[in-house]
């Protein structure tokens, strides 16, 4: 136990760079307060979102007492916590199991596999206990209160949390082993981490879509209606889902309402949990030591002969371009930046094709709605504009450019490449990203919204010189701060405050810029609102630029101090 | 060819010298040996010669140009291989050796012709098609060779570089960079392998705790040392 527990931490301790922290508050002070400062400001900025869902909870709570349906309370809030801890716990099942490069250093020492797997997995529990707390407590605090119940229903609660993160993670671990453990031995382990996410999106939207669809067509639905249809359909969500987590009768009979049954029900929930944990380290030790020693084996290339070396070479390249292409070709074959960077612009337009396919609208108000933006162009101009620039201002292309290469950034911080190629090249790949999302929402709003081309030709410039700020605030921005010392491709992203500053930042000056123009485009002259929107863009984009090229080569020689 | 002039150092304690007022100069047509024990400061000094560092105080000149004064014109001068060349992982070996000649704007004959050489004596001909993720360390260090004498260098400056590298390899290396050096050019390498140091290099710089303790060729070594024997004994002596 002592091994898996120092293991434990030593995972944890890696994970969060806790050893680093301390010693940059001896020896880096400015990295001590980067970190200090991310420290802080993330819960601080978490903490309206906690109270919105706390509210939201409670609300939920007094919605379904008074419909006589207090007692499903519980269910929704393990459904959610459960779900949510699959979606989120497979990147980190993924990160932590097979992209973490500490195994090579601890497949050599005398620690049975066994352990080395109970440690992972221990060390991704103690940051889902962290998420499942956040949304699990609250709930069983409501709950209790409500029913004013007493000190039993918060003993059991507290098994009935210490099982909430376990069984969903020990059974998806054992999956993803399993998975894992082919697909690596055939070279497809990037591939099979995109398939992986995507999954996990479709789940997500397949939800949304079940929700629109039992919305109806769009007359106004009594919320508690909705529950009602919802619990008592017998195709319900709830029981829908509660068939295929059965773990979630176990939790409600047990909670419910207390009495000594509860403690039966809570010994056999605990029980279960016990049991996925101890199938998924005897998966574990059949499969994952000998999947991570073949998961190096990359899928290799065919053999060249000298004509197609000389052809591969190509032309020669100006260096703008090769930084562009250097730069597309790590974020297409990387899956985590792939999925950041890249599937926005096909997950978007997705959720605008598919939103006006499941809301049905009745072809009159369709109708209605074409007459009034005709009336108004200057509103759905400004909201394609403000759409096109999302793409630019979500996908944290540029945000995390230099943050990508990792320990690698020093081949681009030696090569004799100006400032301006850099911008060029980096900024291109962001630009090409958000085009191809423009592209498929313009293809997806065809098919309900035909627009004219005029509208299309301005909203497309508008929309990519929108964003020409955001994108380059966060080159800006990672060249002022990259994030370089990671140990896998995921934490060049999810670490990474720039991704958030740079969103948020974004998203502010979107709706500063389409505001302030849109207003003046309607009050008072069109011309003058676009004048002005392409005045701002290209004018704040200058001054980045400028600023970038003249600080590009000083801030390389500081990335390493 | 490439002059350090009074170059210092120093990482977060202020007090405390990685680098401290070091100053050398390597000639043309000479290869120039940099050794020292562990946390002397030997890549803490090469990163600042390949501007991955500022210095805190000194001048570097790589081919006449202040590297300080104008980064990229001095950038275009030399060509650098770290001790453990971490690459691209999802790129392949040609891929990389593409961007290599496009940014320091090969002529097509050219990087061809390198390349192809290169490539048939370090033998990751068959290789050079594969994700560099695949790789060996050694043919990684084999990879960033090539890469970096596709612009066929003023200045080749190499961080270890016979670690990694198999006995044919290292042979071959050397035998480049005395060729380098035979038309003009200079190499400057640090290493740990005191024997490699003494053959083949020209004039060798001994560092230690961030300051040169000698400078000059093995006889004026020798002769400073008071000794005739080797490189390894008088650099234990004089780093004890």
């Amino acid at each position: 136990m002592k091994e898996i527990i120092s293991l434990t931490r030593l995972f944890i301790n890696e994970s969060l760079g806790v050893s680093l922290f301390f010693y940059n508050q001896k020896y880096n002070k400015k990295a001590f307060y980067k970190q200090l400062f991310t420290l802080i400001i993330v819960p601080v900025a978490l903490i309206p979102a906690f109270f919105m869902y706390v509210s939201v909870m409670t609300a939920t709570y007094i919605g379904l007492s008074m419909i006589n349906q207090s007692t499903v309370f519980l269910s929704i809030g393990y459904i959610l916590a459960t779900v949510l801890i699959i979606v989120f716990g497979v990147m980190y099942i993924l990160s932590e199991f097979y992209f973490s490069d500490n195994m090579e250093e601890l497949i050599p020492l005398p620690i049975s596999q066994r352990k080395l797997i109970v440690a992972k997995f221990f060390s991704i529990l103690v940051f889902e206990y962290i998420f499942a707390g956040l949304i699990f407590i609250p709930i069983l605090i409501i709950y209790g209160v409500g029913q004013g119940m007493g000190p039993l229903y918060v003993l059991l609660s507290v098994f009935v949390f210490l099982t909430i993160p376990v069984l969903p993670l020990s059974l998806v671990t054992g999956v993803i082993m399993l998975i894992m453990q082919s697909a690596s031995l055939k070279g497809r382990k990037d591939m099979l981490q995109i398939v992986f996410v995507f999954l996990g999106i479709a789940v997500i939207f397949g939800v949304q879509i079940w929700f629109t669809s039992q919305l109806g067509n769009g007359d106004e639905v009594d919320f508690q209606l909705l529950m009602n249809m919802m619990l008592t359909s017998n195709e319900g969500f709830l029981n829908v889902i509660g068939y295929v987590m059965p773990t979630s009768f176990l939790m409600a009979w047990a909670l419910n309402k207390i009495t000594l049954m509860s403690v039966v029900w809570v010994g056999a929930l605990l029980a279960i949990t016990f049991l996925s944990g101890a199938l998924m380290v005897a998966i574990g030790e059949r499969v994952y030591i000998k999947s991570i020693v073949s998961g190096k084996m990359i899928k290799k290339g065919k053999q060249l002969n000298s004509a197609q070396r000389s052809k591969a070479l190509g032309k020669k390249s100006h260096r703008a371009m090769a930084v562009f292409t250097m730069d597309l070709r790590l974020l297409l074959r990387t899956p985590v930046y792939f999925f950041n960077n890249v599937s926005v612009v096909i997950i978007a337009p997705l959720c605008v094709l598919l939103s006006f396919y499941f809301i049905e609208i009745p072809p009159e108000d369709l109708q209605g709605m074409q007459d009034f933006f005709r009336e108004m162009p200057i509103l759905i101009n400004y909201l394609l504009i403000a759409f096109f620039i999302f793409f630019g201002g979500t996908s944290a292309t540029t945000a995390t450019t230099f943050s990508r290469e990792g320990k690698a950034s020093w081949l681009t911080r030696m090569i004799p490449v100006t400032a301006s190629d850099q911008i060029v090249g980096r900024t291109g790949v962001a630009l090409l990203i958000q085009s191809l999302g423009i592209v498929f929402t313009i293809i997806a709003i065809q098919f309900f919204f035909p627009l004219a081309l005029s509208t299309l030709v301005l909203t497309v410039i508008l929309g990519i010189m929108g964003s020409l700020p955001i994108l380059l605030f966060g080159l800006f921005m990672d060249m002022n701060r990259p994030l370089l010392n990671w140990d896998n491709p995921q934490k060049a992203i999810k670490n990474n405050m720039n991704v958030v500053i740079t969103l948020f930042v974004g998203m502010a000056y979107t709706g500063l810029l389409v505001g302030v123009c849109g207003l003046l485009g309607y009050f008072v002259n069109p011309f003058l609102g676009y004048g002005l929107f392409m005045l701002i863009s290209f004018g704040i984009s200058i001054v980045f630029y400028k600023v970038i090229s003249n600080r590009l080569e000083v801030e390389f020689l500081n990335f390493e101090s | 060819m490439l002059k350090l002039e009074h170059i210092s150092k120093t990482y977060g304690n202020k007090n405390e010298k990685a680098v401290d007022d070091v100053s050398f100069e390597v000639h043309p047509g000479e290869i120039f040996g940099f050794v020292g024990p562990n946390g002397a400061g030997k890549t803490t000094t090469i990163k600042m010669i390949v501007s991955l560092l500022a210095p805190n105080s000194g001048k570097i000149t790589i081919n006449g140009i202040d590297n300080q004064k104008d980064i990229l014109g001095a950038k275009k001068q030399f060509s650098y291989v770290p001790d453990t060349p971490e690459l691209f992982e999802k790129i392949k070996g040609i891929e990389y050796l593409k961007f290599m000649a496009d940014v320091f704007q090969v002529p097509i004959a050219e990087r061809r012709e390198r390349i192809e050489k290169y490539l048939d004596i370090f033998e990751i001909k068959n290789a050079v098609n594969d994700p560099i993720g695949s790789f060996s360390h050694g043919m990684k260090q084999k990879l960033a060779l090539v890469g970096a004498l596709i612009h066929d260098p003023q200045v080749f400056i190499l961080d270890e570089p016979m670690v990694g590298l198999d006995p044919k390899a290292s042979f071959e290396l050397k035998k480049i960079m005395r060729d380098h050096c035979a038309r003009g050019r200079s190499v400057f390498f640090s290493t740990h392998v005191l024997d490699v140091a003494e053959k083949i290099c020209d004039r060798i710089a001994i560092i230690k705790k961030g300051k040169i303790i000698e400078v000059g060729t093995m006889a004026e070594i020798r002769e400073k040392a008071g000794s005739q024997e080797s490189l390894e004994n008088i650099f234990l002596e004089l780093t004890e």
